[in-house]
């Protein structure tokens, strides 16, 4: 089922293509286009290059977020929560 | 222009003895400052003479020191690149008049298939020089390009539907991946070109070509669905005990594999080993090539949830669109510990992230905003009332917190959106359980008192509290 459901998306999609190319003289373009729908790593335009090309200035180097704090006191969930928490009262 | 002068640019990149000068000669594709540059080569001979001009050419023109075998293997790849560029004219002929026929697509990937097969020919024999291993990495990976094409140009041609059933490697691309999986073992004859080298000199070896073959035939097998015949090259240069150092590779080599690799290992579900690779490729990769930092991140951040719970920071997201749109809406409820949300997101996203082969990974991290969730309920209880002599700053925060309160905070966290979804008590002391025992909260479950009593220091570890 679901494998015939994909093949016939694909063959959509090739039509589809098909008629961008045609419209299309920018040859660079077309690989382009088909490869992010497919994921693939693209080819880089240099070969080699040093650590410095590898930064981008200004670029952030805090990938992950650090703290799960920032918002919470004020935030309308917490605030929520505390409220509905004293409704229970600490019945321990 | 006669032939003589069209190769004026191949003797003066060849004498540059470097692999790109001559790649640019043999490029299928026009420069854009000379988009004429095929059609005027093209027309400097003709299928009949084309194999005499080029030997005349060359034998006046290259070096006098060049042997002859090696003047012979120049005049038979550049005689086939001829014809390469010959069907490929006939093509966008055909193409602009709307009449491309898969038959000469075909006609292009053959030609091209040819003038790889040759060039694989000459090296192997020992005829060109060993640099000469990197121009034919891009006559190949022009080859893979072609076959794609002509594959997409027959699965039109004649649309085969008996694929349904079969989902194991290589068996559902029967029909339409003929000549992709033709191109693949022209790869596996060029990767053992170059593993097999055995020029003792490294500065001379065709090693230097294994990663961006490798990554070639990583490329492919992608393509065709075949994980497991990516696993077996990666498994073959594991096993390599005489590779050059893997660090003096070109960046764009040793960014491409570890790639492949992190993605290998993702699927595998090895994330540690993938999070190590990804995070190597994304350090190394270049600033500018936004969209390969964008799929390094597609894996990265599927990883990081799961090796340390840690989400992608705002910054980060802003910095890259694509990847906000697509993990933008699971991180936040994650963060927020929004479990309804966090269904949303998930059910949403799920074509892309099943397409993408992240979806499991994701759902995994379900976890993370449970997590948060609990967390709330534990702040939110404030702290013991303070003893003599304790500050603001040492106070403790309450440790006995009743299953009815973090009952409560589930059914406020799932009911958003009128999903109204309550749970009772037995089922949250259930999800409580799961949570210690992975290891995501400290503490135990006093069932006597309906209580949970959490570890004063550090009831939820990495968060801070």
């Amino acid at each position: 089922m679901s494998a015939s459901a994909q093949g016939s998306t694909a063959t959509t999609k090739a039509v589809v293509d098909d008629k961008n190319k045609n419209g299309e003289t920018d040859k660079d373009k077309k690989p382009a286009a088909q490869l992010e729908e497919d994921d693939e790593f693209e080819d880089f335009p240099i070969e080699d290059w040093t650590e410095e090309d590898t930064q981008i200035p200004g670029g952030t180097t805090h990938l992950w977020e650090e703290s799960w704090d920032d918002d919470d006191t004020n935030e309308d969930f917490a605030v929520q929560l505390k409220e509905e928490l004293k409704k229970l009262g600490h019945g321990k | 222009m006669a032939l003589q002068e069209a190769l004026e640019p191949f003797l003066a990149a060849y004498a540059s003895h470097n692999p790109m000068p001559v790649a640019r000669f043999l490029d299928p594709i026009p420069p854009p400052q000379d988009p004429g540059r095929l059609y005027d080569f093209w027309r400097a001979s003709s299928e009949d003479k084309i194999l005499a001009d080029v030997r005349y050419a060359l034998q006046n023109g290259m070096p006098n020191r060049t042997s002859f075998d090696e003047v012979q293997g120049w005049v038979d790849i550049i005689a086939c690149y001829w014809r390469a560029v010959d069907r490929i004219l006939k093509a966008e002929q055909a193409q602009n008049q709307s009449k491309l026929s898969e038959k000469q697509m075909v006609d292009v990937y053959d030609a091209w298939k040819d003038l790889t097969s040759n060039f694989i020919k000459y090296i192997s024999n020992g005829n060109l020089p060993h640099w000469t291993v990197f121009t034919l990495y891009f006559t190949a990976n022009n080859l893979r390009k072609f076959a794609i094409k002509a594959d997409e140009q027959l699965a039109k041609a004649k649309p085969v539907a008996f694929s349904a059933g079969f989902q194991d490697d290589i068996v559902d691309t029967n029909a339409k991946n003929e000549k992709l999986e033709e191109a693949a073992r022209v790869f596996n004859r060029i990767y053992a070109l170059c593993v097999g080298d055995r020029n003792p000199d490294m500065m001379s070896s065709r090693k230097w070509g294994v990663y961006c073959i490798a990554n070639l035939q990583f490329k492919t097998y992608f393509k065709l669905k075949a994980i497991s015949l990516s696993k077996n090259v990666v498994k073959s240069i594991d096993a390599q005990s005489d590779l050059p150092p893997f660090e003096l590779y070109p960046a764009s080599h040793r960014v491409t594999y570890k790639y492949y690799v992190g993605v290998l290992s993702f699927l595998q579900e090895d994330y540690a080993k993938a999070e190590a690779a990804l995070m190597e490729a994304w350090n190394t990769c270049h600033a500018q090539s936004v969209r390969n930092k964008e799929l390094i991140l597609t894996y990265l951040v599927p990883c990081r949830l799961i090796t340390q719970h840690n989400i992608p920071s705002a910054q980060l997201l802003n910095e890259y669109p694509h990847v906000r749109r697509l993990f933008g809406d699971l991180v936040s409820s994650i963060r927020k510990g929004d479990l309804s949300g966090f269904d949303k997101a998930l059910a949403a996203g799920e074509p892309e992230f099943v397409r993408r082969r992240v979806f499991l990974t994701l759902e995994r991290s379900r976890d993370i905003a449970l997590r948060n969730l609990l967390r709330k309920v534990y702040l939110a209880e404030g702290y013991e009332d303070m003893k003599a002599g304790q500050t603001e700053k040492d106070r403790v925060r309450k440790s006995r917190i009743p299953i009815s309160h973090f009952a409560a905070a589930f059914r406020m966290g799932t009911a958003g959106a009128g999903s109204g979804q309550a749970i009772d008590d037995d089922e949250v002391e259930c999800l409580l359980a799961n949570m210690i025992y992975k290891g995501l909260m400290k503490g135990y479950i006093s069932r006597d008192h309906g209580i949970v009593v959490v570890n004063k220091k550090g009831a939820f570890p990495g968060t801070g509290v």
